[in-house]
């Protein structure tokens, strides 16, 4: 399936010139990661998480110029492509005041880079996606370890939040965000029941006994661009 | 001088020049005029609008600042009138965490619509539809008479 991915019709950039502009990428995973799940946002089954890593491993990046714009409607981007060298880990928890996390900057030609692919990827721990910290409820305490061995590709289109990413000029610079949605695993509690992100989520509660768990992504969707959707399949 | 400007005139004078100032007639002007205006949907395919929902514009000509900013009403729908612009007009819709965008490319023969609507799964039923209600350039200006107690030109 990723060859299809890394196959769709696109043109590569050339060596970039001098007056190029740059993108930096970012991870982020909000201040779910950072804070915490703290009232009233609570797991959907009523737990209080503090992390004390997150642990991600991302690969297979590359930035896209698209036009029609691309709309996360699949797993082919056709655009002018701009890879970047992979794969990166990084602590979700250890991030800046904007709960982001900085992978790489890398030299990019100017355009609106409106569409970006990547992919979870096992680390050399052996997870894409590790999590670990305190979980509470009602005087419970308990440590917890969950860890993912899952590779989930994305396609994604454009970065959505409160400004509008990824217009890069030259000798000027630009960002993009690799965003996973914390709260798609665990729910939240401050959402009604019924809510479609609970009705998916796992909850805490079948890893109330503590310890390591395996974890599966599958139909998770963890993965966005800010607010903007990704199409994800298992690699 | 346009007839829409004429017609302006003569309302103020009719309203200042040939009536005592103690019993001013209350002269309202009303311009109406046709436009094309882009008109949004934002729902989810399960049906449920999106009410209430940000909205941002973003014009062709400057894309990275907004253009405009707004609510949806509560079943989900969202108007505006572009300014002559052409090119790539882009309309994120944003709520609870999750967002959309649509695309109007403006000019030329028609408008071309490119909508969010992706499809797999719960995450992805956020869905935009984008109309385009056109209409005949023109202006018309309508001037109407308030009858008050006061006016004495009745």
């Amino acid at each position: 399936m990723m060859k299809s991915l890394i196959g769709a019709a696109c043109l590569t950039l050339a060596p970039l010139s001098l007056s190029a502009g740059s993108l930096t990428l970012f991870a982020s995973g909000e201040d779910l990661a950072t804070e915490g799940f703290n009232a009233p946002k609570l797991t959907k089954d009523g737990w209080a998480l503090a992390f004390t890593r997150i642990t991600a491993t991302f690969d297979q990046i590359t930035a896209w110029q698209t036009d029609p714009p691309f709309m996360a409607d699949g797993a082919e981007i056709t655009g002018t492509a701009l890879p970047f060298d992979g794969p990166f880990t990084v602590d979700l928890v250890d991030a800046d005041e904007d709960d982001l996390v900085e992978l790489t900057t890398i030299a990019a030609p100017a355009g609106h880079f409106n569409a970006l692919s990547w992919a979870l990827v096992p680390g050399d721990d052996g997870f894409s996606l590790a999590f670990e910290g305190i979980a509470r409820k009602d005087g419970q305490e308990v440590a917890f370890s969950l860890r993912s061995a899952d590779s989930v590709a994305h396609a994604c289109g454009e970065y959505l939040g409160d400004v509008r990413k990824g217009f890069v000029t030259e000798n000027a610079a630009a960002d993009l965000e690799i965003t996973l949605h914390l709260d798609h695993l665990f729910g939240r509690a401050d959402k009604a029941e019924d809510d479609e992100m609970n009705l998916e989520a796992i909850g805490f509660e079948p890893f109330a006994a503590g310890g390591e768990f395996d974890l599966s992504l599958e139909g998770l969707h963890l993965g966005h661009v800010g607010e903007g959707h990704c199409y994800d399949f298992a690699l | 001088m346009t007839l829409r400007s004429r017609l302006a005139g003569l309302a103020i004078c009719a309203a200042g020049c040939f009536t005592p100032l103690v019993a001013l007639s209350h002269a309202a002007l009303i311009e109406a005029e046709t436009a094309q205006a882009i008109r949004l949907h934002a729902f989810y395919d399960t049906g449920e609008p999106m009410a209430h929902a940000q909205v941002i514009i973003y014009a062709p000509d400057d894309p990275s600042s907004p253009w405009g900013q707004g609510v949806t009403d509560r079943d989900g729908w969202f108007e505006f009138i572009p300014d002559a612009t052409e090119g790539r007009w882009s309309v994120q819709v944003r709520q609870s965490g999750h967002g959309a965008m649509a695309h109007v490319q403006m000019g030329g023969d028609a408008p071309v619509i490119i909508t969010a609507s992706g499809t797999q799964s719960w995450l992805q039923r956020m869905v935009m539809v984008a109309l385009v209600a056109w209409g005949a350039l023109g202006t018309a200006l309508f001037v109407l008479r308030k009858k008050g107690r006061s006016d004495a030109s009745a």
